[in-house]
């Protein structure tokens, strides 16, 4: 339509709206007047009075007929038919008060859950990242796959090659984390810190909240002595002072002056320990104190870079691999064939979000299940009401209402009812989402950009739409057909028509069923994983285990190194395990550089180390690495860890003593396959210079790097022999660790002023926080998978009860004629037993189906675990048949008299 | 809305339009110019005249207003706007090509 038609139309159609009295008497009045001409003009005609009238009328053919067509013209009908049935429909709701309050709870419930799952989905996975261009940031990584290495870290004429030589990025920096001693402030600190190239800010276009970023200015050879800071250390340790910019804070107990401060919302892009970096610094990695940079000098972990406008990642990727194989054609010596060394780029939010993607998309599935659960049984709910209806409808029916009339009142009803549902949901949502964000472990990136905004707001609405058209749609055809059917017949006593109904009912009641097996296999599945990790033999015995974390400073100025000689270390853990033993109630303490299952110093190809055997010639075409664990002698024994063979460090494996080695199961089977390892020369790296250690020992494996994680060969060496800076101590206590914590701290404290101690806990727990992701899914999905359960139950219960309440008059005959009570139970169970076998049937075919998308989330257990997929459809049967007893109970006390005279 | 069976779809509009395009007047002077007009061979109820009507007013092809009528009494009268003589002049012009395509296919002679 032309908007010079819509001059004339719109308001013609306002005034139909908001004037519809007075244009309905005009209506009366037009059409009287016509009645007037048309008797007088019969009249004329030679009839009579009475006999022209009628004729007049029966010309126009049904006066209120004609009216409503009319009133059909003026296409606005609809609005005024939309706010009557929103009338009809709230008076409704109110009259079936208890009807509405359950089924707003249960949609409160669906849509509140769905929401804030998809808050979360939305900020982690969907949204792109708060930067601008977001798109052009790729992660760039190295890998060897001639040596199944991912993630090689990058030497600084390799970073110069993606900067100059591959005319892709714009510009490309180096993200190197750590943790970092902060003192100076009230008291000691373990942060998390980035040393990145001068341009990391300025190409994720960031903006300080204060002071200024890193800039050209900035760079340096070595590190640059200046620092920014995030928002949250600055309110924490600066009190949010204005003027914190040029102060001057120790880290590792050298120097920088604070340039800046970050605004709240900026996080780093990358991988983190804690989740939030707080400390950035900026270096060349060419000089002091990193090691004159050569090829082979590979000391960079990651890099991100930002592509140039208009180049795609796969051209860069192209272009890339190229370069890659030029790179190792130009410098055969420092590139084997063999190790096939590749660069790789990826979209930075994908390297970002990429491994929790699996988790949450399972817990979007779940919470999913569960809306279309919530909407199948309320439309079933909905269905017993339509039965209950039928003669309204028929009324309405008889009375000139249109099909598609009936279907939209009744739609009205239903939507009116899910976006009440809906706005409660939005409500929990609100109210749930930092109790929720709680739970969620910390090691899922973006946490901190979630929120409900208009695009979770959006998804809700269109969430309660579509519950609403799914469970209203259903009813509405169905009563409108009933009644159109049955016209105004009987009424709501005769059972032929509900057959179809019934039919209906019997569906959706099966398909409820079968949602709620694909969610309960889920979480058992889960559940199972997660119970499998907790039995999970972790090598060594948690009980009664206390550890400490206490990181030692690396100054970067050799002169400010309290630890800077073995020696020096040697004597200070030494002197910490005296301070240690001597605090009441400690057995034994030990050191260890790697306290199992904890990743505090994100854990890469560099900390598991390049080694070579005299068993296997260093020209070996495959590379050795092991993981290797700082420890000193007593640390088997308060792992009580079993030593297989050999025998443990002793105090005398120290400095200036033969260098010794114990190495776990894995390692032995993987480089001594054929040969007795007992007494073989290992050596670090493969420079012939480096001094051979001799294998003493033999251990049983210990879970070091994650209870899910197996296979990973491990060389543990004496701390007294190759010092580690990141420590961790371990006491045999019966004692719990909140009360030895005040003395640890103290006694660590009293050597050391200057060290943080922190994350003080019994090995139990940690062990316990190692597996808080797969908690918090099997929590989630298991806590969705027993409100599926129960709201399955209550569907098949109210189905069964309904259906009770509608035969009463034919089980009450069925009494009269002989039936015994057994047979009446029999009957309703029956129905009961097939719709749950039919529900689970078809439930676990879907899940049989469906299940290896789980895989990535599972350990240890089968996607088609014959005990989940046993034991659930056992469950939920026996739940089925349960409530399908006590409709089934009260049908056995139908009186026959009682019915057959209702009747 | 119930239609005339014996009037080709849309045509009750135009000829409306065209009734109208002459003079104004009411509803009742409108069916009894059409019967006239057409010599009582469209027949068009007027249980479907007045919702016709309305639906061109709706359009904003016709506009109505209330007159006193030589009866004495209050009568709506319909005249055409100008959107309703552009309206009636497209409609006449498809008309005119739509039946001399017609009749030209009728006239043919039978081989």
């Amino acid at each position: 339509m032309r908007p010079e038609h819509w001059m004339f139309t719109i308001p013609l159609r306002l005034r139909s709206l908001f004037r519809g009295a007075q244009a309905n008497q005009e209506l009366d009045d037009e059409l009287r007047d016509h009645l007037v001409r048309k008797t007088q003009q019969y009249v004329g005609q030679g009839m009579t009075q009475e006999e022209a009238h009628l004729r007049a009328r029966l010309d126009l053919g049904g006066i209120e007929q004609t009216k409503e067509d009319c009133r059909d013209a003026r296409r606005v009908n609809w609005i005024q038919d939309f706010v009557q049935d929103l009338h009809v429909g709230l008076r409704m709701l109110r009259k079936s008060a208890g009807f509405t309050v359950v089924a707003t709870v249960t949609l409160a419930l669906g849509i509140g859950a769905t929401t804030a799952i998809f808050s979360i989905v939305n900020a982690v996975l969907l949204s792109p990242l708060p930067f601008p261009e977001p798109d052009r940031l790729v992660r760039i990584t190295f890998s060897e796959p001639g040596l199944g290495l991912r993630d090689v870290p990058f030497s600084v004429p390799e970073l110069d090659d993606l900067r100059n030589r591959a005319g892709v990025f714009t510009d490309v920096s180096t993200i190197a984390s750590n943790s970092v001693n902060l003192t100076g402030a009230d008291h000691p600190e373990r942060l998390e810190f980035l040393v990145t190239h001068s341009n990391y800010f300025s190409m994720l276009g960031a903006t300080p909240q204060i002071g200024r970023l890193f800039g050209p200015q900035d760079f340096a050879l070595g590190f640059a002595p200046v620092t920014v800071i995030s928002d949250g250390l600055w309110r924490r340790a600066y009190g949010a002072d204005r003027n914190v910019i040029g102060r001057t804070v120790r880290l590792d107990g050298d120097p920088y002056t604070i340039v800046g401060v970050l605004p709240p919302e900026f996080r780093h892009p990358g991988p983190t320990v804690s989740g939030n970096v707080e400390v950035f610094q900026t270096a060349g990695f060419s000089a002091d104190p990193a090691p004159p940079p050569a090829r082979s000098t590979r000391i960079m972990p990651s890099s991100i870079g930002r592509l140039k406008p208009g180049i795609t990642v796969e051209q860069a990727q192209a272009r890339l691999t190229a370069m890659a194989t030029e790179i190792c054609h130009d410098y055969p010596a420092d590139y084997p064939a063999q190790d096939q060394w590749t660069i790789e780029i990826q979209p930075l939010q994908e390297a970002l979000v990429g491994n929790v993607r699996p988790m949450l998309l399972v817990l979007l599935g779940a919470v999913i299940l569960i809306v279309f659960i919530v909407s199948l049984n309320i439309a079933n709910l909905l269905l017993a009401r339509a039965s209950g209806r039928q003669q309204e409808m028929a009324v309405r029916c008889a009375l000139g209402a249109t099909h598609s009339r009936m279907i939209r009142q009744m739609l009205t009803e239903s939507m009116l009812l899910s976006v009440i549902g809906g706005a409660a949901g939005v409500l929990t949502a609100v109210g749930t989402i930092g109790f929720l964000l709680r739970l969620v472990p910390s090691n899922i990136p973006r946490l901190n950009e979630v929120r409900i905004d208009w695009v979770v707001l959006a998804f809700a609405l269109a969430i309660s739409v579509l519950t609403g058209l799914a469970f209203g749609l259903a009813p509405a055809f169905q009563s409108a057909k009933a009644a159109l059917s049955s016209a105004i017949r009987e009424g709501a006593r005769g059972s032929g028509s509900s057959a179809k109904t019934g039919r209906l009912r019997d569906a959706l009641i099966v398909s409820e069923l079968a949602f709620a097996v694909v969610l309960m296999v889920a979480a058992g599945l889960l559940l199972r994983t997660l119970r499998g990790l907790l039995e999970e033999n972790p090598g060594f015995n948690p009980t009664q285990v206390v550890a400490a974390n206490l990181p030692l400073p690396e100054p970067n100025d050799p002169k400010a190194d309290p630890y800077l000689s073995l020696a020096q270390e040697t004597s200070f853990n030494r002197e910490l395990l005296r301070r240690m033993r001597a605090i009441p109630g400690i057995e034994l303490a030990a050191i260890t550089s790697d306290l199992p299952t904890t990743n505090l110093r994100l854990k890469d190809a560099q900390a598991i180390g390049a080694l070579s055997t005299e068993d296997s010639p260093i020209d070996s075409s495959l590379d050795l690495r092991a993981e290797r664990i700082r420890i000193s002698p007593d640390y088997f024994k308060v792992m009580q860890a079993p030593l297989l063979r050999g025998r443990f460090f002793a105090e005398g494996d120290e400095d200036g003593k033969q260098p010794v080695a114990i190495i776990d199961e894995t390692t032995a089977r993987k480089y001594w396959p054929t040969r007795d390892p007992l007494g073989r020369l290992v050596r670090f790296g493969q420079a012939p210079t480096l001094p051979p250690r001799m294998v003493v020992g033999i251990v049983r494996d210990i879970k070091n790097d994650g209870l899910d994680i197996a296979g990973v060969p491990h060389i543990y060496v004496p701390i007294y022999q190759s010092p580690d800076r990141d420590l961790s101590v371990v006491l045999r206590t019966s004692l719990p660790a909140k009360v030895l914590e005040p003395q640890i701290r103290h006694e660590i404290q009293s050597i050391d002023p200057g060290l943080p101690v922190f994350g003080i806990s019994s090995m139990n727990d940690v062990l316990d926080r190692s597996l808080a992701s797969r908690r918090f899914s099997a929590d989630v999905v298991g806590g969705f998978a027993g409100l599926a359960l129960l709201l399955a139950s209550i569907g098949i219960y109210g189905l069964l009860a309904y259906m009770v309440g509608q035969r009463s008059r034919e089980i009450g005959l069925r009494m009269a004629l002989g039936a015994r009570r057994w047979d009446v139970l029999k009957l309703i169970l029956t129905k009961g037993a097939v719709l749950a076998g039919v529900g689970i049937a078809v439930g676990v075919i879907v899940s049989a189906a469906t299940a290896s998308m789980m895989a990535s989330l599972l350990y240890g257990v089968h996607p088609h675990d014959p005990l989940v997929f046993l034991a659930v459809p056992l469950l939920l049967f026996a739940v089925a048949v349960l409530a399908s007893y006590l409709p089934a109970r009260r049908a056995t006390k139908v009186d026959p008299i009682v019915a057959l005279r209702e009747a | 809305m119930s239609k005339p069976s014996d009037l080709v779809q849309g045509t009750l509009d135009m000829l409306l339009l065209k009734i109208l395009a002459l003079e104004p007047m009411n509803g009742f002077a409108v069916s009894q110019r059409l019967k006239q007009m057409s010599g009582d061979v469209l027949q068009v109820s007027d249980g479907s005249l007045y919702p016709a009507l309305h639906k061109l007013e709706q359009e904003g092809w016709i506009t109505a207003e209330w007159k006193t009528s030589e009866y004495g009494r209050r009568a709506k009268y319909y005249s055409l706007t100008r959107l309703g003589r552009r309206q009636l002049e497209k409609e006449a012009d498809n008309w005119g090509r739509l039946s001399s395509a017609i009749s030209r296919v009728i006239k043919l002679k039978e081989a």
